[in-house]
């Protein structure tokens, strides 16, 4: 199935989903009431059966993004399967019954951005030692090894160690006010 | 073994190995150890004053005591020698100073110094390029290759 006949499929079998085609990838996306529904269609119409990776992206004010990325072998033709879920109840049903490879996928985003699929045989961390606290990949988990260790760039040039802080404090980009947390 | 030539010289172009210090173009701006993001460039200065030759006015200047980086953190993405407006950071495509210990992964100055004499000669300009700037400002009857002799 071409993209433009992927475009025209989508719209009969969900009414509810948004796509757009650029260059031999269809991106979809899908309310998250539409999920299962809309990996469904993908694999059994679309054609699109070759599971490629399934990880989350941190939007901060709009919530997380899940987005799961499926390719036809026959028809050469990529699609991206995208839905947003807020971040204080990231819950969504598990893929694992059309796509088996989604299991490990699964446990990564599960371990990484706290997202809950439901009905997982087993959301067990997959990198992450045990124990592990928080969800590294999303925008609110500081970096630790930022703590540990003063900014190189906050002196100024020609600046010995020993000489007092100037006034103007430059602070590191990326790092968020506040931290460490004295 | 295998057929793959590791001798430096047989790798591609622009081949990131290590990054090299041509200290006599550093003048401690702060900007790469300010970019990097793996914070492991370590700079320390100091002013000093230098008396004017003629009757003027004193000035300060900024002296390097110290230049480091720790290739345990680096991540090799070549934003400190993107990033330095006075082109004293490059990069080498020598790769093999193995370590027993993690500090030995730092380097200081003079080891920055020799991986200077490993960084290859900007590669030639593509054939019917324009001639290079400093070409163009000597004017016409400069040697075009901006090659001496």
């Amino acid at each position: 199935m071409t993209g433009g006949q992927l475009l025209a499929e989508a719209a009969r079998h969900l009414p509810a989903a948004r796509c757009a085609a650029e260059e031999g990838t269809v991106t979809m996306d899908v309310p998250r009431e539409d999920w299962l529904a809309a990996l469904a269609f993908a694999r059994d119409t679309a054609g699109c059966d070759f599971f490629d990776w399934l990880t989350a992206v941190d939007e901060q004010d709009k919530g997380l993004a899940v987005v799961v990325h499926l390719y036809s072998i026959e028809d050469r033709q990529h699609l991206l399967v995208r839905t947003l879920i807020p971040p204080e109840d990231p819950a969504l049903p598990t893929a694992t019954p059309l796509f088996r490879g989604a299991a490990w996928a699964e446990r990564e985003t599960h371990e990484m951005f706290g997202v809950v699929f439901d009905g997982h045989p087993d959301l067990a961390p997959l990198l992450l030692p045990e124990g592990f606290e928080g969800h590294p990949l999303r925008k609110d988990f500081p970096l630790a090894a930022r703590a540990a260790q003063d900014w190189p760039g906050a002196r100024e040039p020609g600046e010995r160690a020993t000489s007092a802080r100037s006034r103007r404090r430059l602070v590191p980009p990326g790092v968020p006010e506040g931290w460490p947390p004295a | 073994m295998n057929e793959i030539d590791l001798d430096a010289g047989h790798l591609p172009p622009r081949s990131r190995g290590v990054i090299g210090l041509l200290e006599e173009n550093c003048t401690v701006c702060m900007l790469c150890a300010r970019e990097c993001p793996d914070w492991c460039i370590y700079i320390e200065s100091h002013k000093q004053t230098v008396p004017a030759p003629d009757s003027g006015r004193p000035r300060v200047r900024n002296v390097l005591d110290r230049f480091a980086i720790d290739f345990s953190l680096c991540m090799y993405c070549g934003i400190c020698i993107e990033v330095c407006p006075y082109d004293a950071l490059f990069w080498s495509p020598e790769f093999g100073y193995p370590e027993t210990g993690i500090a030995g992964l730092t380097h200081e100055r003079d080891r920055l110094r020799d991986w200077m004499q490993t960084v290859p000669p900007p590669p030639a300009h593509d054939p019917g390029a324009p001639p290079p700037r400093e070409a163009q400002a000597a004017g016409p009857g400069a040697d075009p290759a901006g090659q001496a002799g």
